[in-house]
This record gives C-alpha cells, sequence and structure tokens, in this order.
C-alpha cells in the first residue's frame, strides 16, 4: 500500500511534467526509471572541487582552444577615428526596407558629388527603428548601410574608401514609440576621415 | 490545503488505473474524472514541506540554514509541479521521535512530502544533507537521501542542487535550479552581459567594456559563452569564459556583421551570421579549426541560426520570401530548405531542448512569442499583447521559457512555462534587460 502511493505520487507528477510540457514524447514507463525508495542511504555527490575561480568550479579539463579563426579582417579602419561631416546627409528607409527611396537618391547623389571632390575615407552607419527584433535589425542595417556604398560606388566612388557598420536597433537618434520617430531612427549616417 | 490534498490524493487513485500491478480505487468513476481534470490543464500540486535545516556542524552566523530552506522552497514552487507548506524551526537530527511528531503535523496540514535537511558548516565548505520522506504512508518511508557539498561562499547553489535533486526523484528528470541565465543589461549606447541564477538573483558582470555587447549563447557545457561585441569598434563575435580567468577569444573579425550565434548541441561549431561575401549569411564555425562553412546563398538577408537538438537540422530567419522575415529549417549542409511560416513577420527561432516546438517572435501590433512544430504545423500564440514579449529561451528541461517584455515599462526579463502559463518576472531592477540565454545544467 505505501509502495503504490508513492508510485502514484510519481506518475501524479509525470503525468503533471507531460501535460504542461504539452510534449507526450516522455513514455509513462520513465515512472520506473525513478529511484526507487530504498530506506536506506544514497551515494553521495562527489564534493566540487575547491578552485579560486568564481564558481561554478570548473569540473573539467579545459575546453580546448578553437584554432585562430581565419577572421583576419582585410581592413577596418578604427571607428573612432571617423567624425561626423556635415557636408554628407543622411538617408532614410521605409520599414524593414534597405532600397534607395528616389528622394534619398538625390541626397547621396550630392553625397557622392562632394566625396568625388574631397578625398577622404568614408563610414556609412545602417541604423533601425526598434521594431522587429535585435539580431535580425542587425542584419537589416548592413543591408543598408551596404546599399547605401553600392549607390554611391556606382555614383564613380571608389570602393575602397567606404567601410560599412551596422548598428541595428542599438542607436537610436529619436527614442519616442512613434512612427516620426522610428522613422528618423531608419537612416543611413555618414562619417568621414582623412587619408 | 484540504482541497489540495483531496485532489492529490484522487489523482493517485486516478492513476492507480494505469499502473497494472495496483488494486483497483475505491471509486473509478470519480478517478476517471480527475484524471481528465489533470490531462485538461489542471494544476494539482505535490504539497512538500521543507522546515530550515538543522546545523548539525559548526555555527551558522550567516544564516544559511534558513536560506538554504528558502531558496530550495522557492525552486521547487517554480517548476509549478509543487506547492510548499509553510514552515519554522528545523527537526533536529538523530532525533526520531521530534521526525515522527514533525511529519505527523505536515501530513495533518496537507503536505504529501518532507524534506529534512541537515547543514555542517565546516569553514571554506558547506555540507548538506537531504532526506526525503513520503508523508503519504503511515510510517512516513524514507524515499531518498543525498548528501551534497559546495563552496561557503555558494549556499544558494547549494539550494539549488538540494531542489533539483527532490525534482529528479519525482519526476526522473533534473530540475533546472541549477542553472543561470546570461542576458543583456543596459539601453541605448552601451549594454552589458550579466550572468545571474536563474532566478536572477547573485547578478554578476560577464563584459565591462563599455561598448555593445549582444545575444550572449551559453554553449551545451556551460563553460563559455559566444556573444557579440562593438569593443574593439565593429561588430565581432567573442568567447568569453565566465567561471575561469581566462580572456575572451575572438572568434569572427570579418569585415560586415559578426554575429547571432548558436552552439551546435555538441559544442564542436558554432553557426553564426556573417556579411563578408556580401550580405548575411549563415555559416558554420568548426571551434577546432577555425574553418568557416557557408549554408546559405542568398541575396537576402540570411540570419539567426537555432538548431535542432540532433544537430541534424538549422532553423533561421530569411527575408527571401516576400521581403519580411520568416522562419525556415534546412539541414546543416544548407539543403532541403523548408519554409515554416508564411505571412506576417517572424524572427527568433529558438528549438526546444526536446526537439518539438520552435519557439518565436511574431510582429504584429506588438511582438509576440508563438510557437510551432519543425513541420511548420500547429502554430500557436504563447503571449498576449498589449507591450512587446519577445527573444525566448528555453530552459534545458524545455518545460519553460525566459523572455523580455515590456510590460512593466522598460525591457524586463520574464520567465513561463512552455504553454504561456505561469509568466512571472525574473528581473525587476530599475535598468533594461533583454536578450537571456538559459544555460544547460551546470557540471
Amino acid at each position: 500500500m505505501a509502495s503504490r502511493c508513492r508510485n502514484g505520487i510519481i506518475v501524479s507528477l509525470l503525468l503533471c511534467v507531460v501535460v504542461l510540457a504539452g510534449c507526450a514524447k516522455r513514455p509513462a514507463m520513465t515512472a520506473a526509471s525513478a529511484p526507487a525508495p530504498t530506506g536506506a542511504a544514497q551515494a553521495t555527490t562527489p564534493p566540487a572541487p575547491a578552485t579560486p575561480a568564481p564558481e561554478p568550479p570548473a569540473a573539467t579539463p579545459p575546453a580546448p582552444t578553437p584554432a585562430a579563426p581565419t577572421a583576419a579582417p582585410a581592413s577596418r579602419p578604427p571607428v573612432q577615428e571617423f567624425a561626423a561631416n556635415p557636408n554628407l546627409k543622411d538617408i532614410h528607409f521605409d520599414f524593414d526596407k534597405y532600397d534607395i527611396r528616389p528622394g534619398d537618391a538625390k541626397i547621396l547623389d550630392g553625397n557622392a558629388t562632394w566625396l568625388k571632390g574631397n578625398d577622404v575615407l568614408v563610414l556609412i552607419e545602417g541604423h533601425c527603428d526598434e521594431r522587429g527584433t535585435n539580431e535580425y535589425n542587425l542584419a537589416l542595417g548592413e543591408r543598408r548601410a551596404k546599399a547605401t556604398m553600392n549607390y554611391l560606388v556606382g555614383q564613380g566612388v571608389q570602393a575602397g574608401r567606404i567601410t560599412i557598420i551596422s548598428y541595428g536597433e542599438e542607436r537610436p537618434v529619436c527614442t519616442e514609440h512613434t512612427e516620426a520617430c522610428w522613422a528618423r531612427n531608419r537612416r543611413a549616417h555618414f562619417l568621414s576621415k582623412p587619408r | 490545503m484540504r482541497r489540495l490534498l483531496g485532489a492529490v490524493i484522487a489523482g493517485l487513485c486516478a492513476l492507480a488505473l494505469v499502473l497494472p500491478s495496483t488494486a483497483p480505487p475505491p471509486s473509478r468513476a470519480q478517478g476517471v474524472d480527475v484524471y481528465i481534470n489533470i490531462t485538461g490543464g489542471g494544476t494539482k500540486k505535490l504539497n512538500i514541506a521543507i522546515p530550515n535545516f538543522a546545523v548539525t556542524v559548526g555555527s551558522d552566523t550567516t544564516g544559511v540554514a534558513p536560506l538554504l530552506a528558502s531558496v530550495a522552497g522557492a525552486d521547487l514552487t517554480f517548476t509549478g509541479l509543487f506547492s510548499v507548506v509553510a514552515a519554522t524551526g528545523s527537526i533536529p537530527a538523530d532525533h526520531p521521535e521530534a521526525l515522527r511528531k514533525s511529519w505527523t503535523d505536515f501530513a495533518a496540514a496537507g503536505a504529501h512530502a518532507g524534506v529534512h535537511g541537515l547543514l555542517a558548516l565546516r569553514g571554506p565548505r558547506l555540507e548538506a544533507e537531504m532526506r526525503l520522506y513520503d508523508l503519504t504512508t503511515p510510517d512516513f518511508r524514507l524515499i531518498a537521501s543525498k548528501r551534497f557539498e559546495m563552496a561557503a561562499d555558494q549556499p544558494r547553489r547549494l539550494a539549488h542542487k538540494v531542489a533539483d535533486e527532490i525534482v529528479r526523484q519525482f519526476t526522473g528528470e533534473p530540475g533546472i535550479a541549477d542553472t543561470k541565465l546570461a542576458y543583456v543589461a543596459g539601453s541605448r549606447g552601451v549594454k552589458e552581459i550579466q550572468v545571474a541564477d536563474y532566478d536572477g538573483a547573485a547578478a554578476r558582470p560577464l563584459t565591462r567594456n563599455g561598448s555593445l555587447n549582444l545575444m550572449p549563447m551559453w554553449s551545451p557545457d556551460t563553460r563559455s559563452l559566444a556573444f557579440t561585441s562593438y569593443k574593439a569598434g565593429y561588430p565581432d563575435l567573442y568567447r568569453a569564459f565566465p567561471f575561469e580567468r581566462r580572456p575572451d577569444q575572438t572568434l569572427a573579425a570579418f569585415v560586415g556583421i559578426n554575429s547571432s550565434p548558436a552552439f551546435s548541441p555538441d559544442g564542436r561549431s558554432i553557426a553564426l551570421t556573417l556579411s563578408k561575401d556580401g550580405n548575411p549569411e549563415i555559416y558554420v564555425l568548426t571551434l577546432a579549426t577555425g574553418a568557416f562553412r557557408r549554408l546559405t546563398r542568398h541575396p537576402g538577408i540570411d540570419t539567426e541560426p537555432s538548431w535542432s537538438p540532433t544537430g541534424r537540422d538549422i532553423a533561421f530567419v530569411s527575408d527571401r520570401a516576400g521581403g519580411t522575415p520568416h522562419l525556415f529549417v534546412m539541414d546543416t549542409e544548407g539543403g532541403n530548405v523548408r519554409q515554416l511560416t508564411f505571412g506576417g513577420f517572424h524572427t527568433q527561432p529558438r528549438w526546444s531542448p526536446k526537439g518539438d516546438t520552435i519557439v518565436y517572435t511574431t510582429r504584429q501590433a506588438t511582438h509576440d512569442l508563438w510557437a510551432i512544430n519543425p513541420d511548420g504545423s500547429n502554430a500557436r500564440r504563447l503571449t498576449s499583447g498589449p507591450a512587446d514579449n519577445q527573444g525566448a529561451t528555453w530552459a534545458p528541461n524545455g518545460r519553460h521559457l525566459a523572455f523580455q517584455s515590456s510590460r512593466l515599462g522598460a525591457w524586463q526579463l520574464f520567465s513561463m512555462l512552455s504553454d504561456g502559463s505561469e509568466q512571472t518576472p525574473i528581473t525587476r531592477g530599475s535598468g533594461e534587460y533583454t536578450s537571456p540565454s538559459w544555460s544547460p545544467r551546470l557540471p
């Protein structure tokens, strides 16, 4: 009788688990694999090794260090060397889009003209509004910066002078939750530095 | 209490029906009713008593004994499977009469199980013993007993281990209290990654570089986290070792974005997003060799890989179908691409540890969490505005999710069961907390 009741407790909880997880893959047989009552103390857990490192202690040898990634950037000028340039105007984008709008193309034509007359390096930042999610917006900001770069290259600006960076939704210029504000944040922004 | 006790006992009788070796219950009809009630989503819980741990060695000057009871009790409550019966004081060790009297009292108060905890304080070490009793039996049968050791400065972790063992005794699978949450703290311009206990306690910084640190993701062995950081100016991918004195590794620092890391289930590879070849594509980095293998070849956005627990498939997000982001699944060679969602705006796929569900974020008037079967069937809503709910991460048992919600104003982390019930705040601070990653169980 006692044993039946305890099995009942275990199976009852198992059912709760199955039901709440919405997953029927755990067969009822799992009840049999639950530790049986023994009335005696079971094995003591091995003590974790003492270590000066913060918790939790490492229980296994150090993980192998990955080989140095073949990720050496071809050439990425330090971001902090770029500064604002009033001659290069921001352009803006429709929600979840990265194509250049006709009005913004005219702005880019002006930027291209200035760049062709001034031999500086340029950093194009791609930005998004807060809608959508962070990871996707990082990719979307990349596409906006890239589309902007491609347009300038099409207008005769050397690709080697242009670096792009996406900030996704992480650096808004406006923090209200309104369409007017979101529209300002969906932008490509320009910085420059002397060669 | 009375009602719960009656319900559980009725449930036990109902369960007798499915146990071939047991005698029939007094009333079959009543048992069947309760059984249906349980499968219908009822929350019949097991009442468990956890008095303070009894100190057997040393002097408990910092209140470890009551902390163990309260933290383990909170852990059991969090599971949704237990109700903790209120208790004060402790049951002395080696005192059968006191033990019997305590269990008699707790059983009368409705407890089905009792935890007799013993604590030895040995300088830099804590030793706890957990003895679990079945209070529904006349002789208060001992179900199990187990000892745990922990550094003296980690009493909460000791309590989590006790709670996880209790859960294992009743369900066959350990609990998830001895796990960590990594997440992003801060907003607009400076975001740092922190690591806390699964319940938000004991938060500590992982990064402290004053730049943007995004998208933390635990490795399967819980020893490391991959994340994207702008600490060198550009969004590069790093790996940090929160429990070791070891510098960050640079995993990917290509031109463009290096983002959205996801460890393969065997921990040997990381799927990630790189735009080095012109636009955001998904690659797999083999950690042992540093080699990158490209999986997607499409002019649109491909990002946010999430491995199936078998390691054979990867869910991801692409805008290749009509310009808005949708969920897709491919194999690890980039083939057999299937579209899971149609219409709308869907991102952040996260494959469940059991493999049967993919949770994701859908943008309508607000962002909300949905779940879908990996074959694209049974799309179901888990959260309902009016605020935003997004960025879900699975607990290792597949029963719980953590996510970020703006329902209290600023972004805070919440938890819920995988059916969307029991939504509860994890963080309550004045800051903003986003992008949680729930660790596997600690070793």
